[in-house]
């Protein structure tokens, strides 16, 4: 395939080397108009099959129609304005690469921008594109399985993968966004969030004031937060796997006045704070549910603020967090419950024991850490952390209780060993191989040298120098 | 390297005792390394100092990984914290023991006279001893962490490959450091009870004192972040801890404000200064013992 078009590529630039005035090479760039008119010629509701090629410009559908592309069709804005823009409800877009759209921020300029829906964007390649897909007031819309890369720009000045902007009822499944701002959704209900992948951006899925939606099996890495969900209510995150985003202020998930949110088994590893609650719920009924969740190796597992109440947190797994769970600014979380039904969580750090054999340990979880106490109140001793000068903090406290600061939480019923978890399994799998070399030549190495040391020829002259030293002993 | 004059040896030129060709300087530092590896081999510490490291280090390892083994996924969590306090607690205590007993010992037995008769110079010495010392504790250590790899490959796979190489190699540059200091304190005192003891206290200042001291400062006198990285980078054991974290996250935003402020500041240039403080710490202590040697010799 590859081979073919290169070779028509060679066979076109000689053709027009020696008749210029003649011959249209099909890689020749042609302007979108081409696009245009054939649009300007179908029906409403037809199919419009562009055929293979590079069109410049910025493309403006006006009309309910199909447009495919028939291999593969690079429409290009030459770095100016939004690429296309769907003017009317009833566009199916499927199988384009979208790229060079404008990067200013003033108007915003996008891949794809949908003014009225529902449409369809589906199988397309958006690259170096300021905005990837955004919808405006276009309900219903369905975004399926493109591939949106960004601009080159520094995390503040990139703009979002997908917007939506008061598009209630829309369908975001399989689409995979790099290097850019936020996936973001503004003012837009009843969504269906499935199997995205984020990384490398600012938010990876981000809700404002957008309520009654359920996320699942997206995969959020490398962003500065995985999913912040503000001001938005009644959500669910299910099965998501959210790994290592640690901006500076980052979160795995992040609560905002939200009520009613359920996370439940959300694989949480190796994130700055995996799940940040800030006052949530917010409302006087409104509860917060975190079931079935393994968060492990974040710098903190659960960090919440002094005044967040009404949450249930229950038969999660908190592993090897530097941090299990801590209040923002010092204080106790005493207002929500670390149990349902006689269950709590799992901790890998719980000290107690399990003689009933029941699953439930015997004594209440309920740590206290002077040390941390002190990093709340005063961060910068943070750079202390893992050095033996905590771990003498902690034992001074042991052995001087006075000093042993009230616990922030306590968990009655702690689970004795990692509850059976329905997790989002990570895709790539490591090679043993090198870790095993790295093993056997460190090994290999420091016996040889041993032995090589030990058996050199320049033993004599050690010897006679070993015989002086002992005539003197 | 046959002009070196008379002066520069200790005692009466004895070389042509000898074989002949085999008396450069480098060959006659080679030859103390080898016997100091070969003492450290036949006693009882150095046992003891592996076995040790390697059962911690493979027990860690294995207990890190217990948790992950379903995500596949290994990550900086706390018993990789646990692995970093085991190396801070054991590895200088280990270098400055060794290294504060070496020549103390010697001088304390009578015996560095009597070596100082050979017709060597002091700088060789000094040199081939702590050569002999450094190989003998990175062997050992390669092993302990040799061991420690194949429990690695065994449950996580090739998982953070990388920032364990570079733990090791990190590791090696500590001990080396706290060899050094070891060195300088061995030549500064008389005897081998007083080396030991000056090494226990320059241990309990590195590892316990010096940050309690500076988190005492930051809390009372309010540092700002650029003073308390500034402070904290002196010791060699912080720069060690912050060098094997910038290398698992890319980032110090784990220590918090002073973290984030080092990464801002200094960018990719962070781990050579991390990795410079601990060079000066090898080369430093080193240089001044070899000073003080050259002037007070064997007595």
């Amino acid at each position: 395939m590859l081979k073919s078009r290169t070779l028509i590529l060679l066979i076109s630039i000689g053709v027009i080397g020696l008749a210029t005035p003649f011959s249209i090479a099909s890689d020749q760039p042609q302007s979108v108009d081409v696009i245009a008119e054939l649009i300007d010629q179908a029906d409403d509701g037809a199919t419009v099959t562009v055929p293979e090629g590079i069109y410049q410009g910025n493309l403006i559908v006006s009309k309910p129609i199909t447009l495919l592309a028939n291999g593969q069709v690079i429409i290009d804005a030459l770095g100016s304005g939004t690429v296309i823009e769907l003017r009317t409800e009833g566009i199916t877009l499927r199988g384009f690469t979208v790229r060079g759209s404008g990067s200013t921020v003033d108007h915003e300029p996008a891949g794809v921008r949908a003014f009225d829906g529902p449409v369809i964007i589906e199988d397309n390649r958006f690259e170096d594109v300021y905005f990837g897909i955004d919808l405006r007031q276009s309900p219903e819309t369905i975004i399926r399985n493109n591939f949106i890369i960004g601009k080159e720009l520094e995390l503040g000045r990139r703009g979002d993968g997908i917007r939506l902007w008061w598009s209630h009822g829309c369908v975001i499944q399989d689409n995979t966004a790099i290097d850019l701002r936020d996936m973001v959704f503004w003012y837009s209900e009843d969504l269906i969030i499935e199997r995205n992948k984020v990384s490398q951006s600012r938010y990876g899925l981000h809700f404002m004031y957008s309520h009654n939606t359920v996320m699942s099996e997206n995969e959020l890495t490398d962003n500065s937060v995985g999913i912040y969900l503000m001001y938005s209510n009644n959500i669910t995150l299910k099965h998501n796997r959210v790994v290592n985003n640690r901006g500076s202020s980052g979160y795995g998930i992040g609560l905002k006045d939200c009520d009613d949110i359920i996370i439940q088994d959300n694989a949480l590893l190796a994130n700055r704070v995996g799940v940040y609650i800030d006052n949530s719920p917010s409302s006087v009924d409104a509860v917060g549910l975190i079931t079935r969740n393994r968060l492990s190796f974040n710098e903190i597992g659960l960090l919440a603020t002094p005044i967040t109440h009404d949450n249930v947190i229950t038969e999660n797994a908190f592993i090897e967090n530097e941090e299990q769970v801590t209040v923002h600014g010092g204080g106790q979380l005493t207002l929500n419950s670390f149990e349902k039904d006689g269950r709590g969580n799992f901790w890998s750090d719980y000290a107690g024991f399990d003689l009933e054999n029941d699953g439930i340990g015997d004594l209440p979880h309920a740590p206290r850490s002077l040390f941390r106490n002190l990093l709340a109140r005063e961060p910068n001793l943070r750079i202390f952390v893992h050095s033996p000068a905590q771990q003498a903090i902690e034992l001074t406290a042991r052995a001087f209780p006075d000093l042993s600061p009230q616990p922030m939480f306590t968990d009655p019923h702690p689970l004795s060993s990692v509850p059976a978890l329905q997790l989002m399994s990570s895709s790539d799998s490591t090679n043993p191989w090198p870790m095993a070399a790295l093993s056997g030549g460190l090994l290999l190495a420091s016996l040889s040298v041993g032995w090589f040391i030990i058996y050199t020829p320049g033993r004599s002259q050690t010897q006679r120098l070993h015989h002086l030293r002992s005539v003197d002993a | 390297m046959t002009t070196i004059s008379n002066d520069q040896y200790c005692g009466l030129d004895h070389r042509s005792n000898f074989s002949p060709g085999h008396t450069s300087k480098g060959y006659c530092t080679l030859l103390f390394a080898r016997r100091e590896f070969l003492d450290a081999l036949s006693s009882r510490w150095f046992l003891l100092y592996t076995i040790a490291f390697s059962m911690l280090s493979i027990s860690v390892s294995y207990m890190s990984l217990a948790g992950s083994g379903s995500q596949g996924f290994a990550g900086f969590g706390r018993t990789t914290a646990g692995l970093l306090n085991l190396i801070m607690l054991v590895v200088p205590l280990m270098a400055l023991i060794a290294g504060a007993g070496s020549i103390a010992g010697e001088r304390e037995r009578g015996t560095l006279l009597y070596l100082l008769a050979q017709p060597i110079t002091r700088t060789e010495l000094l040199f081939g001893k702590y050569i002999g010392l450094a190989v003998a504790m990175c062997c050992s250590m390669g092993f302990g962490f040799g061991l420690s790899a194949s429990v690695l490959a065994w449950k996580a796979g090739g998982v953070g490959l990388g920032s364990f190489s570079m733990l090791i190699l990190l590791t090696c540059m500590l001990s080396l450091a706290m060899l050094s200091v070891g060195m300088l304190l061995s030549v500064l005192s008389r005897r081998s009870g007083v080396a030991t003891g000056l090494g226990l206290f320059c241990w309990l200042v590195l590892v316990f004192l010096s940050d309690l001291g500076l988190m005492a400062g930051t809390v009372i006198f309010k540092l700002r972040v650029q003073e308390v990285f500034a402070i904290a980078i002196f010791n060699p054991l912080q720069a060690f801890k912050m060098g094997v974290i910038v290398n698992m996250n890319a980032s110090l935003d784990v220590l918090g404000p002073v973290g984030t402020y080092a990464t801002r500041t200094f960018g990719d240039a962070l781990s050579w200064l991390l990795a410079l403080t601990i060079v000066a710490w090898i080369i430093l202590p080193l240089l001044f013992a070899m000073l003080v040697f050259r002037k007070r010799g064997g007595v």
